[in-house]
């Protein structure tokens, strides 16, 4: 399945509505872990309508590193 | 006072400060108008969600400090107490640090614990809280970690509160960034190549709330301050899966391990300035086990274009050890209102020891440990004028200001990431607007008299008893 964001086919399902009466799904993407729901908005969840500037392009492992892993030490 | 966040939600009830909506509802995007609208009102109440589709039974409540009556009952006063009223009072109950903290052998939170087939976002009522954030956040837990090496001290554990983005059934990212405490926690795991426990703890009492989100010392807990502002002892237990130590009374405690040396893509967020992070390789948590209280409350805020319920936690308890720092060294010092952004913006009520004076105490504020990257713009105003009264603040502007002398800019100090106009980010500046009575040797204005207030406090309680009666009719 086509994950709504970085568009690869890279996104599955995995929650429904608790109570069984199939009120709603959502899905998460394994490469860029956006989720969603499928009741939200056509701006949220439709790749055409979304705005150009939350998509993501590019590779995962190009983003920022906010705290990089330190060195392994000896114990 | 408090307990937890139930007996809180009874006494925002009996206040008129708490509604509940009953009508069905789909989590997005009404959760988060509902959110909006809740803090927009004025002195606007909690509001529990309790008919969420596909959720039956599950209740979310929204907005419980999101304002300032909130946060008057929060620290046990009058609902109808000023800013500054409630600056002062929380400035007494800090001096009592460290209350005392109490271990429960059979804690509520976890009268109902789930090991097997966890899924997040089937057992609590998550909701997409800006329409362009990554997914569904915690925006207001109590998380809770310890330093590896130092596995017995309450001092150094942390209870703090960070951003976690759910990313699968069992899978949570947290930005953890460098100079949070829980990063000394993770970067020592990491070294070692060691899962980090933590337990994030949902729906805790209100105080504890305030202070996961208040900069205080490394080595200084935030179950003693919590103990300390609430009059009462901080009851704490133990977690199951670790040794932390977590409380009591949460509705929900969700317990699991940072996951070493691998960073994931986590972001973008709706950000307290207002506006959205970016997508970055953050930490990840994987979930071993949730428990809850019976019938839990899922308690999460609304984060937006300020102000929303977030700047009800990042206000005076930035204001306070600002003021502290400060009244070390400057006595005539009077007030801090640093409630702006987590004090980018920043107006310090201070009389003038000898000219030019003012613009000094701006330069101390500028150098206290958050002043150096929060404190952009910083306004000084006299002892005669409340910080927190943003009518009297514009007034001493416009009758004290001299364009001249009064205005300073300093380039290229440091700056605080998030802020948008932080370019590079991490780069700042400082802006001064002194708007203190000049004293001598400065040149003095020239010579005006102030108009005098007359004694009115009486009327001012007849009048108002007055209008109570006339709104009654």
């Amino acid at each position: 399945m086509k994950c709504v964001r970085c568009l690869h086919d890279t996104a599955a399902k995995f929650a429904e509505a608790p109570d069984g009466s199939g009120a709603w799904e959502m899905y998460v993407c394994s490469r860029c872990n956006f989720t969603w729901r499928n009741t939200e908005e056509d701006e949220v969840i439709n790749p055409e309508k979304r705005d150009p500037y939350f998509q993501l392009k590019g590779n995962i492992e190009d983003l920022q590193v906010l705290v990089p892993v330190p060195p392994l030490k000896k114990s | 006072m408090y307990r937890d966040l139930r007996s809180f939600l009874t006494k925002l009830e009996e206040e008129g400060q708490l509604v509940h909506i009953t009508d069905e509802i789909l989590p997005e995007p009404t959760i988060r108008e509902i959110g909006r609208a809740a803090c927009d009102l004025p002195n606007g109440p909690a509001v529990m969600i309790e008919n969420i589709k596909g959720h039956p039974g599950k209740r979310v409540v929204l907005n419980v400090h999101g304002s300032w009556a909130n946060h008057a009952l929060m620290l046990g006063m009058d609902k109808t107490a000023t800013v500054k009223e409630q600056f002062f009072n929380l400035l007494e109950k800090w001096d009592r640090y460290p209350g005392e903290v109490k271990y429960v052998g059979k804690p509520a939170c976890q009268e109902v614990v789930i090991k097997d087939n966890i899924n997040i976002d089937e057992m609590l009522p998550m909701f997409r809280i800006n329409a362009y954030d990554a997914g569904c956040f915690f925006s207001k837990a109590s998380v809770v970690t310890k330093d590896l090496f130092d596995p017995d001290s309450l001092e150094t554990e942390n209870v703090g509160t960070y951003r976690l983005q759910v990313q699968g059934k069992d899978i949570i990212g947290i930005q953890a960034l460098p100079f949070h405490d829980i990063a000394r926690h993770v970067t020592k795991a990491e070294e070692m190549n060691k899962p980090l426990p933590i337990a994030i703890c949902l729906g805790v009492d209100p105080v504890l709330t305030f202070m996961a989100s208040t900069p205080i010392n490394y080595d200084q807990s935030e179950y003693k301050y919590a103990a300390a502002i609430n009059g009462i002892p901080c009851e704490i237990a133990k977690a199951l899966t670790s040794n932390l130590d977590i409380p009591a009374n949460a509705e929900y405690v969700i317990e699991g391990e940072i996951i070493p040396r691998q960073r994931f893509a986590e972001g973008p967020f709706g950000e307290f300035p207002g506006s959205y992070s970016g997508t970055r390789l953050q930490t990840r948590i994987k979930v071993k086990c949730i428990t809850h209280r019976k019938d839990p409350i899922f308690e999460n805020l609304f984060m937006g274009r300020p102000w929303t319920e977030i700047d009800y936690l990042l206000a005076l308890n930035t204001c306070v050890p600002l003021y502290k720092q400060l009244k070390e060294t400057m006595p005539e010092i009077v007030a801090v209102n640093a409630m702006y952004q987590h004090g980018l913006t920043a107006i310090v009520s201070t009389a003038n020891r000898f000219g030019g004076y003012a613009k000094s105490v701006a330069f101390r504020l500028a150098s206290t440990p958050h002043g150096i990257s929060y404190c952009k713009n910083i306004i000084l105003v006299g002892p005669d004028v409340d910080p927190f009264n943003l009518e009297q603040v514009m007034w001493s502007l416009s009758a004290r200001v001299r364009p001249d002398k009064d205005v300073i800019v300093i380039p290229y100090t440091p700056g605080m990431p998030l802020d948008p106009t932080s370019e590079p980010p991490g780069m700042g500046g400082k802006f001064i607007i002194d708007a203190t009575n000049p004293a001598p040797p400065d040149l003095i204005l020239r010579e005006t008299r102030l108009i005098d207030n007359p004694n009115s406090k009486g009327f001012e309680k007849i009048i108002s008893d007055l209008q109570k009666k006339a709104s009654v009719k």
